[in-house]
């Protein structure tokens, strides 16, 4: 099913390496909720088109630090926080970057899909709209090119302007990927996209994932194991706010270096 | 090097599930230790009762080895091993096959030793000596760095390998010889050239388990080190 | 195993022995009766006031009640219809200022700032002003505005409608915002929307439903609200000519008629009565359609 299964076993050489190309570089970063320090001084490299999954238990600080990239974690009151990170080697905390802008260049994709209650026309179009763009032509070439690259557009061709609140819950949170990249963002970030689907619908997501990592960089969070050993190439193991570990998928899942990984991952935690 | 998780799984029968594939491991090995030394008995002794007993108890093996391939597969299916664990379960169904293999050629011993026995002995059966004594030991202390997940142990059973086949290919010269002088006792000589051909395969198993006793215990390939890379 | 032990040679879902199990269905029926009745029971009034209206305020429904102006005292004949056009300008004058203000406060107590100590204060406030007598908002009113312009007059009777609605319309609006989910304003922000365009593109429309049904509310109470009109907007027997006059309306026309000994007018007051439900209810039924959502 997918391209990371078909490759050759012995192909070791074409893995990734970290650091390899430092698309969203993360440098000493650490976060507070009010006094609550919830990541603890965090450094990571990220590289542009691969996929990269945060995995860890609950409350290790994965989706704190994945809310950071697209400054989303400032929407809670109380929040601040110390170190840079930088996409492209601009810092998102440069004052000239505008927030807006920011968060049109990293799509999101949230656990629970929440569509707008709008046609599914609408729902893409929305991120062009609120940019001002409202002509038609453009607004239907961007629908069919999402829906496209979020294996929809076969589903729903026939009933774009249908309450997108109709669609089952995997086509739901396809239609959040089209939304996301309506935008034509360089980054998806996805914070547990999987968690609320059915396994099929989750075969459909992850396939979705790979495909898409030809043209973004992504992020994802999981719970799911297995889901992070099937999609990405790299995986980071976050704990009580560390980041413990970081290296090659394969490398975590057959033979991690850190204790702390081979136990959580081994499923011997607690 | 030894870096075991300590906390046993929060699925506690996941644990019991590889307690249960590890102990029927360490049961096969004894049971094949115990044959391949009743055959070397046999031999030795030119007692057919011990070849026999050998012969007779490869059976219990083989549902052994297909009782850990059951484990094994299910372990991985009910709980998708990672990490040590899918290392463990998968170094684990090999070294069954290994350890079949191992019995099969306390089998094939045993069968020669029988035909041996049929005719008085040959001096040049004590050439065999020093094959016998390192082939159980190799075979012993792969079994031992399995229950004791110790990689160091398995490592240095490599370079005893080339000294068994060194040994084997010095003996068949030498029996090859003696056949063209004594022609008459030419099928035992033949009986003997296989029976030092089974020991060298022994040691050959021996490395293979420890292959992967060192795969399961540290994730290192140490097979074919040409090869890699 | 103990328990499945003891009561192995029982039916397996006989009672457990606490009690005999015929008492506790008993009980268990006796108070759903009682819940059932008491329900019952308190449809009785809203029941006696509906048909009461229905039963006095018919024989004299017309066409005419709508179009002509009330009968001189002791006089037969003639109509309300610049009470219904009176209270329709006041209802509209005090949506006018109250609807866009308590919406406002709602958004900003809830999306802007929901922790600040102003939030805290509006809140506080809104709660406060929904106890307080309707008949002190007429006093304030008849202050603010008639004594300021010396007239009694239908922006007076507006101003105080929409002050005494003003935190219903602030609070439902609020519980209206409320109500829609984070995940839609974390889909917005998330593809690069302003805190404004999420509030007007997705909150707000999301919330109009429960929004209006608030604003309903309001317009019922509103419109049957006696005491604040009769300190400010006084009462006409003439047609409404502008807002800085006294203006007529149904529920001063009702609490002046029904007193009088004329039993025609006394009539009249239950018709107005009659209409005065039937608008409300109208009005009600009109917005629950206009502003039905769309996609569910």
């Amino acid at each position: 099913m997918t391209t990371e299964a078909s490759q050759h076993p012995l192909e070791l050489t074409n893995d990734f390496a970290p650091g390899e190309s430092n698309f969203i570089k993360v440098d000493n970063f650490k976060f507070f909720y009010g006094k609550k320090e919830a990541l603890h001084g965090i450094n990571l490299e990220i590289p542009s088109r691969k996929v990269t999954a945060f995995i860890g238990p609950s409350g290790c600080g994965k989706s704190t630090l994945l809310r950071n990239f697209n400054r989303m974690n400032e929407l809670i009151p109380g929040v601040h926080h110390e170190g840079d990170i930088t996409i492209h080697g601009t810092s998102i905390y440069d004052p000239s970057v505008e927030i807006i802008a920011l968060r049109r260049r990293i799509g999101m994709v949230f656990q629970k899909s929440n569509p707008f209650p709008m046609s599914i026309f609408e729902n893409i179009v929305y991120p062009l709209r609120i940019a001002g763009q409202n002509t038609r032509s453009v607004l239907e070439e961007t629908v069919e090119r999402c829906l496209r690259s979020a294996a929809l557009w076969d589903e729903v061709k026939d009933r774009l302007h249908d309450s997108a609140l109709g669609l089952s819950g995997g086509q739901m949170q396809r239609l959040c990927i089209a939304r996301a990249v309506a935008s034509r963002p360089e980054i998806l970030l996805m914070d547990e996209p999987c968690s609320a689907l059915d396994p099929i619908a989750t075969a459909k997501v992850e396939e979705l994932i790979i495909e898409l990592k030809k043209d973004f960089t992504i992020v994802i969070v999981t719970h799911n194991m297995q889901q992070a050993s099937r999609v990405s190439e790299l995986t980071a193991f976050f704990y009580l706010g560390n980041l413990v570990e970081f290296d090659n998928t394969r490398k975590i899942f057959t033979n991690p270096s850190m204790k702390q990984t081979e136990e959580y991952i081994t499923g011997r935690f607690g | 090097m030894h870096k075991e998780p300590s906390k046993v799984h929060t699925i506690s029968i996941f644990t019991t599930a590889l307690d249960q594939l590890r102990s029927s491991v360490l049961k096969m090995s004894s049971l094949a230790q115990l044959n391949l030394k009743n055959s070397i008995k046999g031999l030795l002794e030119r007692d057919d009762d011990w070849c026999n007993n050998s012969i007779a108890d490869d059976e219990e093996i083989d549902l052994l080895e297909m009782q850990i391939d059951h484990e094994g597969i299910e372990v991985m299916s009910r709980f998708q091993p990672v990490a040590s664990d899918l290392r463990e379960v998968i170094s684990s169904i090999k070294i069954g096959a290994n350890i079949e293999r191992v019995a099969d050629q306390a089998v094939n011993i045993a069968r020669r030793a029988r035909k041996l026995n049929e005719h008085p002995q040959l001096p040049e059966l004590h050439l065999l000596d020093r094959p016998i004594r390192l082939a159980l030991t190799m075979f012993d202390d792969a079994v031992r760095s399995f229950a004791e997940r110790n990689a160091t142990l398995a490592v240095e059973l490599k370079s005893r390998d080339k000294e068994l086949d060194q040994l084997n290919r010095e003996l068949t010269d030498v029996l090859i010889n003696r056949m063209q002088d004594d022609s008459a006792n030419l099928p035992s000589y033949l009986n003997l050239i296989f029976i030092s051909r089974c020991l060298e395969r022994i040691g050959d198993h021996a490395c293979n388990i420890a292959e992967d006793i060192v795969f399961a215990v540290s994730a290192q390939d140490i097979r074919h080190p040409s090869k890699q890379q | 195993m103990t328990s499945t032990a003891t009561h192995s040679d029982k039916n397996f879902f006989s009672a457990d022995g606490k009690g005999t199990s015929v008492f506790r269905l008993f009980r268990n029926r006796f108070l759903t009766g009682l819940c059932v009745a008491l329900s019952l029971l308190t449809l009785v009034p809203l029941f006696s006031i509906v048909i009461l209206v229905i039963q006095n305020g018919c024989p004299l429904l017309s066409a005419n009640l709508f179009t002509q102006l009330p009968p001189a005292p002791g006089m037969d004949g003639g109509g309300f219809g610049n009470a219904i056009l009176g209270t329709l300008v006041m209802v509209g004058i005090s949506l006018v200022f109250s609807v866009p203000l308590g919406i406002l406060a709602a958004i900003f107590v809830n999306e802007y700032a929901p922790v600040s100590w102003l939030a805290s204060a509006v809140r506080f406030v809104a709660k406060l002003l929904t106890g307080i007598p309707s008949i002190i908002c007429g006093v304030f009113a008849f202050a603010a505005v008639v004594m300021t312009t010396h007239k009694f007059s239908a922006l007076a009777g507006g101003i105080a409608l929409a002050i005494l609605i003003l935190p219903t319309i602030l609070l439902t609006a609020e519980q209206a915002l409320l109500g829609v989910p984070y995940a839609f304003r974390e889909a917005s922000f998330g593809v690069g929307a302003t805190p404004f365009q999420t509030i007007w593109r997705i909150v707000l429309p999301e919330a109009m439903p429960a929004i209006m049904t608030g604003v309903m509310l309001a317009v019922a109470r509103a419109a049957g609200e006696t005491a604040p009109v009769l300190f400010t907007a006084l009462f006409s027997q003439n047609w409404i000519k502008g807002i800085m006059e006294p203006t007529a309306s149904l529920s001063v026309l009702i609490y002046n008629f029904a007193s009088l000994p004329y039993a025609y007018h006394i009539k009249l007051a239950w018709s107005a009565s009659l209409v005065l439900v039937a608008l409300v209810t109208l009005s009600n039924i009109l917005a629950q359609v206009i502003f039905a959502p769309k996609h569910r």
